[in-house]
């Protein structure tokens, strides 16, 4: 992956924030509350497919300002398995 | 307004497909005049043809002749695959005389090949580039029939057995898998849910055992008759280890990037459909005489005979903007692949539909004269739908629109004028270098600003653009006040209509882009405003507002084109070469 943000976005983020941007953004789309939500459970299992998987990769991009790659979801199926990978992406960073 | 300035931007040297309008293409010359009755390729030998639902052998041997198979290759690799609107030209002059020839020996090359020059080995790479330039038809086995668009569900599996690869499962409504020399099957080969347990591989029917690979019984269609649809069944079929194109899980993300080129260029093929049907229709009209004049000449078959040229021209404009898009903005062809693919099969429709109740009577027969019209008619929904239909564009579109909503529209620069400009060479086709989602930067929205700039000093044309900004501004704040759950495969309805108005903007885009870009064509009539107001006129009114009284000059001038197209008998599209 590239890191493209400015240097001034450029902080650490614990990897319980990331869990929690994800869980809310999951609960979000899914119209369900946020305590409904298993950051352990697939995505898929929500009914969240393919296509979601390109939504949630742009949101990500926005939120943190970095590029992922668009198969994000594809390739950490959980929330778990993307907040290690957004934690060690944005640590990459500072 | 005056185009003087603008004309002096232009390069001087014509090339590409603007160099020459007078004589016929070679493809186009090997067709000759398709109303000669004598014509072994003429137009009521592929009616003939249909009735018998097969392929026309004479239309077979006319694309040999040619080569067809180079150009799907690439020019990398020994063919003439280059540039992506290019292919979508040949293709259309194949669509102009028969859709089944079209899609069985054309588009449908373009699917089974193109995974393969995406991701395929050298040696793949090299085998089917020499299938293909010695003309043998190819097939691409992607969907099942259970499954249809759900290419994530795909049940036919592969397993790896002692060093070889297994096929175990089935394929149907595939086009000319019977008959293929080389087919791209998609399967399985994980049993986990999601979109990394898929692999396309690429197989020689002539090399594997024949007791274990079946051919099922062919399908019978409405339209596109001599299309042979049928199936096909792997019995525990063993492959070679090596017939796996790329990396194994990498099918869903391969097929999401090369669907981009054959959507775009698919629809810019189909357009030879529409062509011939405004053609006969409007020979039909100055022949027929009713009440002391020809039908033509009534106002209301005037109208109707315009606006199905303008949106021929409003198709060609957005297909050929997606199709150069492809290699001007591969970061962003996601979205102008679907967005293409849903609204031009749906104007062409409309305009189909339309000039169906102008023939009238003839246009329910499927002989004399006329023929040409139904046949084309019938194949039209069909061509339509084959490779995936409105729905599923949409639905591809949807998640990624709230983010251009959001980021780029407003913001986003003007793209480089190369993407409009006809007499521009385009670097080869990168199949790397496109994504399977689309970035933040819809820079073919932003001619609409651009572009709109520009015209200011034209009334009719400043209140267009002004419909059409307002519209981009509702959309952009519809999109950002959507909720998330919109965003998903469970939107509702209110996606789907913002989807629908954004592919129309966007077409709006693309119109003005390929207007103020082509100063240089030698037509004058495509460097006058006329078209362009039909074009937005047209455009706006399929978004709810009433026609612009101003426009109506713009249609007369429409409409006196297409007559001297149809007498002088060139193409109907932004080119307008000499057919015959
Ligand atoms: C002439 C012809 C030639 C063909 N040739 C080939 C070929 O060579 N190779 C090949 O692999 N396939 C081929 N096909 C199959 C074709 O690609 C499928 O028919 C097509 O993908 C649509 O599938 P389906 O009709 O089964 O619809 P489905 O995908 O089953 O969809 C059913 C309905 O649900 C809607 N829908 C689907 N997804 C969504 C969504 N996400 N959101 C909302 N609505 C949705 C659809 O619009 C449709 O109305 C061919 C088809 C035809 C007609």
């Amino acid at each position: 992956m590239t890191t493209s943000a400015p240097e001034s976005t450029a902080q650490v983020v614990s990897s319980e924030e990331i869990r929690d941007m994800l869980l809310n953004l999951v609960a979000s789309y899914l119209e369900q509350p946020v305590t409904d939500i298993r950051s352990d459970v697939k995505l898929l299992d929500y009914g969240l497919d393919s296509i979601f998987a390109l939504t949630l990769c742009g949101d990500v991009e926005d939120e943190y300002g970095i590029e992922v790659k668009s198969t994000l979801a594809w390739d950490y199926p959980t929330i778990d398995a993307i907040t290690g990978f957004l934690h060690e992406a944005l640590s990459e960073r500072v | 307004m005056t185009v003087t300035e603008n004309l002096s931007r232009q390069p001087a040297e014509r090339r590409g497909p603007l160099a020459d309008l007078d004589t016929p293409d070679t493809l186009e010359a090997l067709f000759g005049d398709p109303d000669d009755l004598a014509n072994p390729v003429g137009h009521q030998a592929f009616v003939d043809a249909d009735e018998r639902g097969d392929f026309l052998p004479a239309g077979r041997k006319v694309l040999e002749a040619y080569g067809i198979g180079a150009e799907f290759v690439p020019r990398a690799l020994g063919g003439r695959l280059g540039q992506a609107d290019d292919l979508a030209r040949v293709l259309r002059t194949v669509f102009r005389h028969d859709g089944a020839l079209g899609l069985g020996h054309g588009a449908i090359n373009l699917i089974a090949s193109s995974t393969v020059w995406a991701a395929g080995g050298a040696d793949q790479q090299r085998w089917l580039a020499s299938v293909l330039l010695d003309n043998r038809p190819t097939a691409g086995a992607i969907t099942e029939l259970a499954y249809g668009d759900d290419l994530a569900r795909t049940r036919l599996r592969a397993t790896e057995r002692d060093g070889d690869i297994v096929l175990d499962g089935r394929k149907e409504v595939i086009n000319n898998v019977a008959r293929a020399h080389a087919i791209t099957v998609l399967a399985r080969t994980s049993e986990e849910p999601g979109s990394r347990s898929h692999t396309l591989f690429l197989v020689d029917p002539a090399t594997v055992p024949r007791d274990r690979l079946r051919f099922l019984p062919r399908y019978h269609t409405s339209g596109m008759r001599g299309t042979h649809l049928g199936g096909v069944e792997f019995l525990d079929c063993p492959l070679p280890v090596s017939a796996a194109i790329g990396e194994y899980g990498d099918a869903m993300e391969t097929i999401l990037r090369c669907f981009q080129v054959t959507k775009s260029v698919a629809s810019g093929a189909t357009l030879g459909l529409l062509d011939t049907m405004l053609r006969t229709v409007t020979g039909f009209g100055v022949q027929r005489r009713l009440y002391g004049r020809t039908v033509a000449e009534l106002p209301h078959a005037e109208a109707e005979l315009a606006g199905a040229f303008t949106d021929l021209l409003i198709c060609d404009a957005m297909t050929t903007t997606a199709c150069r898009a492809l290699h001007v903005l591969p970061r962003q062809t996601s979205v102008y692949a679907a967005a293409t693919k849903y609204l031009v099969p749906e104007i062409e429709q409309g305009a189909a539909d339309r000039l169906a109740v102008l023939l009238g009577a003839r246009s329910f027969l499927r002989e004399g004269p006329h023929g040409a019209f139904q046949k084309h008619f019938r194949d039209l929904p069909v061509a339509a739908l084959a490779h995936s239909g409105a729905t599923v564009c949409l639905a591809t579109i949807i998640p990624q629109l709230p983010r251009l909503a959001r980021k780029s529209w407003f913001v986003s620069s003007a793209p480089d004028p190369a993407l409009f400009r006809l007499g521009q060479t385009l670097p080869d086709l990168d199949f790397g270098r496109l994504q399977a989602n689309a970035g933040p930067d819809d820079q073919v929205m932003a001619t609409l600003l651009d572009v709109g700039q520009e015209v200011q000093s034209d009334p009719v044309l400043r209140e267009l653009c002004e419909r059409l900004v307002g519209e981009l501004r509702a959309l952009t704040v519809g999109w950002r006040g959507l909720s998330p759950r919109n965003r998903t495969p469970f939107a509702g309805p209110v996606g789907f209509e913002l989807a629908e108005r954004y592919a129309v903007v966007l077409a709006a885009a693309a119109c003005l882009g390929m207007w103020w870009h082509n100063q240089d064509h030698p037509n004058p009539f495509m460097r006058d405003t006329a078209w362009l107001i039909s074009a937005l006129d047209r455009l706006t009114t399929r978004l709810g507002y009433d026609p612009l009284p101003g426009a109506g000059d713009a249609a007369r001038h429409v409409f006196t084109e297409l007559l001297t197209r149809h007498a002088e008998h060139r193409a109907f599209d932004l080119v307008g070469r000499r057919l015959f």
